[in-house]
């Protein structure tokens, strides 16, 4: 056996897991022209971050799940994640379950992650990922920054839970921080920097959260669509949310961006009202952007 | 004591300073402020802001949008104070009229709710406006020249907070009194919507307003402490109400 392999091998089993982790994924997904579908042509892939393949989708796409062996992100780990999504084609990335920010030690640093996202030209990246759930006691950054070409096309969503609700915790996590640009044609379309300090800034005021527990944010965009379009497309998504809104439960809300896009941010008490709420309006967004059908991800162990 | 007669008897110039100062913060400046709520409408009609609610609500604005709004004002600030020196026929070196775009760029980025954004560049503008129909200042013209001629002159904004530190930087005012000038008048603002939007009575306005005042302290000292690239703000309910008056069947606000 040789000497990755064991290494690795040992990382999946979780024999030994060092006190901190620099590890990076790298997706280069690709069009293949004789068949029409999208494959993921190459990929460099470093413990605990694994793909183990990409399932062809019916409307040939091609979607990845993106896999932590180790179950979760430990102070220290640092991850990064590339993704290159190649002109024309299309690809979907999920998760295989929610990503889990445990406590760190003491001295640690907390857990950083970034994210590298180019989509080129006439390509669609569908970022459906699980929640994250910040234990108590964790200190969590991510950085990310997606890169659209003309014609590239955004279905990106991220859900933050209060923690793990069933043992009690909620808002029990020491930081989560979170700093996202979104770029067209060389111009920031949207921008998020939050901080969210629980311990130190109460998350209950109706200034941040109110009664709500769960944040989610969701960008749709499509470069080169007209601001008449977009705004077109905000008035159907209203419609769809205005059947899913229940005041003190769950609350919708989306504006169009400066230019390309919309963005939806949701409220909610409980995580299965975020869900369900995201994939109506994707659903929705998709057939209205590319007059097909979102194709919901298998999701595998 | 020299020390005690300088400040028993101050300059001029620093009363002038802060008479100017008084005056651009003033609510009667016609800019159109009164017409914007920034989402508290939306939130005021579900329910979800009341009187009671209010002293707890402007706190949290001022800790996350104050302080962004903050760090914005101070980096426009800055650039106004590079010198109108630096401006001849109302041209500005091309870094500087690239950073001003650069800065209304992000901080429009960062307005998720599009009648937000726009009511901020509406303000903005008239802000910069108002400031130029009282002297001659070729920054503040190579300022709104730079924006018209950016690369996308529709989509390039000019918002209050950056208009606000453009200004008092090229008056030579003090950057920390002016970005605290500028917090206590934007939540001012905000406390005289409350007034039309709920039984908020003039005597509970004003102790709300004075108690929040260690408060924008804050904002501005976390504002200063973080450049306008990690200037943090998390409001989603605020977001939502912002994003969502479009949809209000009867408006009191434009925003």
């Amino acid at each position: 056996m040789s000497a990755s392999a064991a290494t690795e091998r040992k990382a999946l089993a979780g024999a030994h897991r060092p006190s901190s982790l620099e590890a990076s994924l790298t997706l280069d997904f690709a069009r293949d022209e004789s068949s029409g579908r999208t494959v993921l042509a190459a990929s460099t892939q470093e413990p605990p971050l694994r793909v183990v393949r990409a399932f062809d989708l019916e409307d040939g796409s091609a979607l990845a799940h993106l896999h932590n062996v180790s179950g979760g992100l430990l102070g220290g780990d640092h991850l990064a994640l590339r993704v290159r999504v190649g002109p024309g084609s299309s690809a979907q990335l999920t998760t295989t379950g929610a990503t889990r920010i445990y406590r760190p030690r003491e001295e640690s640093v907390g857990v950083t992650q970034t994210n590298e996202i180019q989509i080129a030209e006439n390509a669609l990246l569908e970022y459906v990922p699980d929640a994250i759930i910040p234990f108590a006691g964790a200190r969590f950054s991510q950085r990310t920054a997606i890169h659209l070409a003309a014609g590239a096309g955004l279905f990106w969503w991220e859900i933050l839970a209060p923690g793990r609700e069933a043992h009690g915790e909620v808002f029990e996590y020491e930081c989560v921080e979170m700093v996202t640009d979104v770029v067209a044609a060389e111009r920031t379309i949207a921008a998020e920097r939050v901080r969210l300090e629980p311990q130190k800034y109460a998350l209950e005021s109706v200034a941040r959260l109110g009664p709500y527990r769960y944040w989610t944010t969701f960008y749709i965009c499509r470069v080169g669509l007209g601001a008449d379009a977009w705004l077109a497309a905000e008035q159907q998504l209203r419609d769809v949310a205005g059947k899913l809104v229940r005041p003190g439960e769950v609350l919708w809300g989306m504006s169009t961006l400066m230019a390309h896009g919309l963005v939806v941010r949701g409220l909610a008490r409980h995580g299965r009202d975020v869900q369900e709420g995201l994939h109506a309006m994707w659903r929705a967004s998709k057939l209205l952007l590319y007059g097909r059908e979102a194709v919901q991800p298998r999701k595998v162990n | 004591m020299d020390f005690d007669r300088a400040a028993a008897h101050p300059s001029s110039s620093n009363l002038l300073a802060e008479l100017r100062l008084v005056h651009l913060a003033d609510s009667a400046l016609p800019i159109g402020a009164v017409a914007h709520s920034f989402g508290l409408e939306s939130l005021v009609s579900e329910g979800l802001l009341t009187v009671s609610a209010l002293p707890d609500f402007f706190r949290g604005y001022l800790e996350e949008a104050g302080a962004m709004e903050a760090s914005f004002c101070g980096e426009a600030f800055r650039l106004g104070a590079a010198g109108e020196e630096i401006f001849s026929n109302d041209k500005s070196p091309e870094w500087w009229g690239k950073k001003w775009v650069e800065i209304n760029g992000r901080l429009s980025a960062l307005k998720p709710a599009r009648e937000s954004r726009a009511g901020s560049a509406v303000l903005g503008k008239n802000f910069l406006a108002a400031v130029m129909a009282l002297g001659d200042f070729p920054a503040l013209r190579a300022a709104l020249s730079a924006t018209r001629e950016s690369l996308d002159p529709k989509g390039s904004a000019i918002h209050h907070a950056t208009a606000f530190g453009l200004a008092a930087g090229v008056l030579g005012l003090s950057e920390d009194r002016a970005v605290l000038a500028y917090l206590h008048q934007s939540v001012a603002s905000l406390v005289s919507a409350c007034q039309r939007l709920l039984p908020l009575g003039q005597s509970e306005a004003t102790r709300i307003l004075w108690n929040l005042k260690p408060t924008v302290i804050e904002a501005a000292a976390r504002g200063a402490a973080r450049d306008d690239g990690d200037a943090c703000c998390f409001m989603p309910l605020l977001d939502w109400g912002a994003m969502e008056h479009t949809a209000l069947r009867t408006r009191l606000f434009v925003s």
